[in-house]
């Protein structure tokens, strides 16, 4: 499954049967049929194809922004973890302070602040999630600070980045790639639920929450243009949680019983 | 109960809270334009000195840090400002709207822990057999997918199902009770439903750990019944982590309700939060955004509280 939505996220005009911008009038509030495969929205577009770009945005918007949440938190980890002391204590109040806000509403004060873009999407989810990866890579940082490699590394008179990106930091992998993976899917769902309140990219870019957002308004008379698209990021989560499990389980030896 | 505890622990949130404060204020200052240029807009018709005034009203002409001073100052007495676009105190405006949101809140977990307990149990008494692979593929699919979409199915259903059920229009409590009830159970059913399957696992979880405990299984040589091995010996020790995740999940529940406020056109905070984003009303914007973050460290700090008086193992510190 998860084989599939890359494929799709990569070429999604091979699995498209129509442009998802062009208003075909014979697709109008249509029910789903031989030729419009998830049935046609209130403008008349196609919602498969639609669906089929929208989960391309979707993973492009998430995956982005879990890679600088990443690469941020992984950074102010390292930090915290091995120097410790004040600068650990500053990080992590700073972390504890974001930790306060439901990562939807301060994802939307962040959009509310600098407005709706792909980029502020993707730059709006990853701050969010940064916390997350600094408190994780922390934690692994602090298992590993006192082991023996690293002392020697230090007793060699290796400089402090060196030993935390060199010595630390492929150690500490394993945590990295679960982390991300499981993250992915929350990112998704919290720029989904952001597209639905209409914050997230503008129309006419088909983006699956966008599509649920604006095919609510005939959700009794044409159902399929929020069920489906709803049912795509169903499907992409769940394949991303089932992977994150799997990856958890395979690299994190603690939990192999 | 351990007041010093209790002390220490409000102490050791005043950082988190001040940089709460602070980050919801200056984030509001790093957009470029500020609340005159907002409540002016396009249509500029005052004099130079008539903007300075206003500058000077809104305490804009000071340093950055003493405006960050009056406005902490004003927390203390509950003044989060004025709505640039109704002239209503933001605190009102809060006033009016949390107690649903709070309503939609409790309702939904009310919901969660009703379905999620009794499933975490069925899983992990009935470990690896059909059952618990049922459960769990259904908490799985629970984690995964967006309230919105459930929101939306169930509505379908119900609208299909039962014609007379009033789906939307919001009445509140103390007007008409079962009104009330009518139109809050859709939603908080679909909130519930999301939270109950993070309370499944984590009694799952909880209740395997337990059952596999030396205690247990010498109730079980004793001849105790499963029933009252469940009900007696564990369920309690189970439910202290779910415990603790509950408080933790109202927390996020009272910020979390935005989109299900907005798909059923509750007038709770979180409708009126992305009303006034699109509005770009920032004081209140900035007023519930704050709101909502002191409430989850407070809410936090009373689940501390909670856990370390059910849980005798744990020492205050």
């Amino acid at each position: 499954m998860i084989f599939v939505v890359i494929l799709v996220t990569l070429f999604p005009g091979v699995f498209a049967q129509y442009d998802p911008y062009k208003m075909n009038m014979d697709a109008f509030m249509n029910r789903p049929t031989g030729s419009y495969w998830f049935g046609g929205d209130q403008f008349g577009r196609d919602v498969f194809s639609r669906s089929m770009y929208g989960i391309q945005k979707s993973v492009i918007i998430a995956s982005s922004a879990i890679a600088i949440s990443a690469l941020i938190g992984t950074m102010l980890g390292l930090l915290s973890g091995y120097l410790s002391g004040l600068t650990d204590l500053i990080i992590m109040r700073i972390m504890d302070s974001f930790f306060a806000f439901p990562s939807l509403i301060l994802a939307l004060f962040i959009i509310a602040l600098f407005g709706s873009s792909m980029t502020n999407l993707i730059f709006a989810i990853g701050l969010v999630y940064v916390p997350i990866f600094a408190r994780t890579v922390r934690g692994a940082t602090l298992s590993l600070r006192d082991s023996l490699y690293v002392k020697a590394s230090k007793a060699l008179g290796k400089k402090e980045i060196s030993i935390m990106l060199r010595d630390i930091l492929p150690n500490i992998s394993s945590v990295l790639i679960v982390t991300f993976t499981t993250n992915v899917s929350t990112a998704l769902l919290t720029e989904a639920s952001l597209g639905f309140l209409g914050l997230g990219v503008p129309p006419p870019e088909p983006t699956l929450g966008g599509m649920v957002g604006q095919g609510t308004s005939y959700l009794l008379s044409a159902p399929w243009i929020v069920l489906f698209p709803g049912l795509m990021i169903a499907i992409i989560v769940l394949s991303l949680n089932i992977l994150g499990d799997g990856l958890r389980d395979v690299l994190d030896p603690r939990i192999n019983r | 109960m351990e007041f010093g505890y209790v002390f220490r622990r409000l102490l050791s949130a005043v950082p988190t809270v001040l940089l709460v404060t602070f980050m919801v204020f200056i984030a509001i200052h790093i957009v470029p334009g500020d609340v005159v240029d907002i409540m002016l807009g396009t249509q500029n018709y005052l004099t130079e000195s008539q903007i300075e005034e206003l500058y000077s009203e809104y305490g804009l002409d000071k340093p950055l840090i003493v405006q960050y001073g009056i406005w902490v100052k004003n927390l203390f007495t509950f003044n989060l400002g004025t709505s640039l676009r109704t002239g209503r105190p933001v605190t009102e405006l809060i006033r009016e709207r949390f107690p649903i949101t709070l309503e939609l809140a409790i309702l939904s977990l009310s919901f969660a822990l009703l379905f999620g307990i009794p499933m975490g149990i069925v899983s992990a008494t009935k470990r690896n057999g059909f059952l618990d692979n049922f459960v769990r593929v259904i908490g799985l699919i629970g984690l995964s997918s967006p309230s919105f979409w459930v929101g939306a199915i169930l509505i379908v259903l119900f609208s299909g199902a039962f014609q007379d059920f009033n789906l939307f229009g919001y009445v509140r409590p103390g007007v008409d009770l079962l009104s009330n009830l009518q139109v809050m159970f859709l939603p908080s059913l679909t909130m519930g439903l999301m939270v109950a399957a993070q309370i499944l696992r984590i009694t799952r979880t909880s209740m395997l750990d337990v059952l596999n405990q030396d205690y247990v299984r010498t109730a079980k040589a004793k001849g105790v019944s499963t029933r009252n091995v469940i009900l007696k010996h564990s369920l309690r020790n189970a439910l202290i982590p779910v415990v603790t995740l509950s408080g933790i999940q109202l927390g996020y529940l009272l910020g979390g309700t935005i989109v299900i406020e907005n798909m059923f056109a509750l007038p709770g905070m979180g409708r009126l939060l992305l009303q006034v984003v699109n509005e770009r009303d920032y004081p209140v914007v900035q007023g519930i955004v704050l709101f909502i973050g002191i409430l989850i460290v407070l809410l936090n700090i009373v689940v501390d509280i909670i856990y370390t008086l059910i849980d005798p193992r744990v020492e205050l510190r």
